[in-house]
């Protein structure tokens, strides 16, 4: 299946470039475990590849920010959980300010604005029937439990 | 770097040394969102590379879940009875204030879940949506025809002695099928049982594998 491939391609390019990054045992854990433990995580770090296949940064710089990020979160030692996800966030917010490309007190902004609005979204009222039931059709007539 | 403030900005968030989940996937989806307006790169790229790895987050959670429901009966009562507690017992949990619930598929009734307005999806059971789950086509035809839905898209045919009831995950309560488990699996641990659930039956929309067979 051609999708299948494609994806498969996709997939190496990027074990190509995720070769070139610090904590290996992160990227692709031991047999049994995910590399990603949240669904924010797997998006920071699709952001952080597309910015680069994008022409934003070359891949050394994105490893060089990285690679800063830990250092900096390690010789802070605020007690924070290490979580490689966090540093690599921050890795790309650092390097698309430098470039110029990404305004930090903009992001907050946009970040307190993303926070305000599941208040304000229609989908916050819990379902707790069925919004639709399709009956069996054939009466196998089970015991009444 | 420079902290400068817009004029009418609120009052600031108050900055723990740990932001939380929910700040944090925020500023995510800020920075996606900043990043796409700006024409630096697309949704559909985002996705694409989000998709390489959508296997490697989240169903094994869900499948872990669901394992257990099989093998330990009063685990299983507590997960119909509260599935954000029950799940809270083995590490997993999602933003705060996020409500779950597992529907138990049996010979005569089985579940579908969808969200009808947006994406609501329990993530922390289920990982990262699939594509389809967000489209429109489904979310509004599994309402209308869920049995064809099944059926047609995802070649799942259920037997028309079984009653589908389809549910709504909204951001305040997400829910979750648990699946049967296959005829043939008395033997299975529970670790090789969970190799066997599927994200597609935590959806409803697939049965979990057979022993032997292997994974999609």
């Amino acid at each position: 299946m051609t999708a299948m491939d494609d994806r498969e391609a996709a997939r190496r390019r990027v074990e190509h470039l995720l070769l070139e990054l610090p904590h290996q045992e992160q990227i692709r854990p031991a047999d049994g475990e995910v590399a990603f433990q949240t669904a924010w995580e797997i998006r920071a770090f699709a952001l952080g590849v597309a910015a680069h296949q994008s022409g934003q940064y070359d891949w050394p710089q994105f490893q060089q920010a990285l690679i800063a990020a830990i250092r900096s979160w390690e010789d802070a030692g605020t007690g924070e959980e290490w979580r490689y996800y966090d540093r690599w966030l921050e890795a790309l917010q650092t390097l698309l300010a430098e470039r110029g490309v990404l305004d930090p007190a903009a992001l907050d902004e946009r970040t307190r604005a993303v926070l305000r609005t599941p208040r304000n979204a229609h989908h916050q009222r819990a379902r707790r029937e069925p919004v639709a039931v399709d009956a069996a059709r054939i009466d196998r007539s089970p015991p009444v439990p | 770097m420079s902290t400068v403030e817009s004029p009418e900005t609120p009052l600031p968030i108050p900055r723990p040394v740990q932001r939380s989940e929910e700040e944090i996937a925020a500023r995510v989806k800020a920075l996606e969102a900043l990043m796409i307006e700006r024409g630096i790169m697309t949704t559909d790229a985002v996705d694409r590379l989000a998709e390489i790895y959508e296997n490697e987050v989240g169903p094994h959670l869900g499948a872990k879940v669901v394992a257990k429901a099989w093998t330990d009966p009063a685990f299983k009562e507590r997960l119909l009875a509260d599935a954000s507690a029950a799940c809270a017992e083995l590490g997993i949990g999602g933003m705060q204030g996020e409500d779950m619930i597992a529907v138990e598929n049996t010979d005569t009734v089985h579940h579908v879940i969808v969200c009808t307005l947006c994406s609501c999806y329990p993530w922390p059971v289920l990982g990262l949506p699939p594509k389809w789950y967000k489209a429109p086509p489904y979310r509004s035809r599994v309402v209308r025809a869920p049995r064809e839905v099944l059926r047609d898209d995802f070649q799942l045919d259920i037997p028309e002695s079984v009653e589908i009831r389809v549910w709504d995950s909204s951001a305040e309560l997400r829910y979750f099928v648990l699946p049967q488990r296959p005829a043939g699996t008395a033997d299975l641990s529970e670790e090789e049982l969970a190799q066997l659930v599927t994200r597609d039956s935590l959806i409803g929309v697939g049965e979990p594998l057979h022993p032997g067979s292997s994974r999609r």
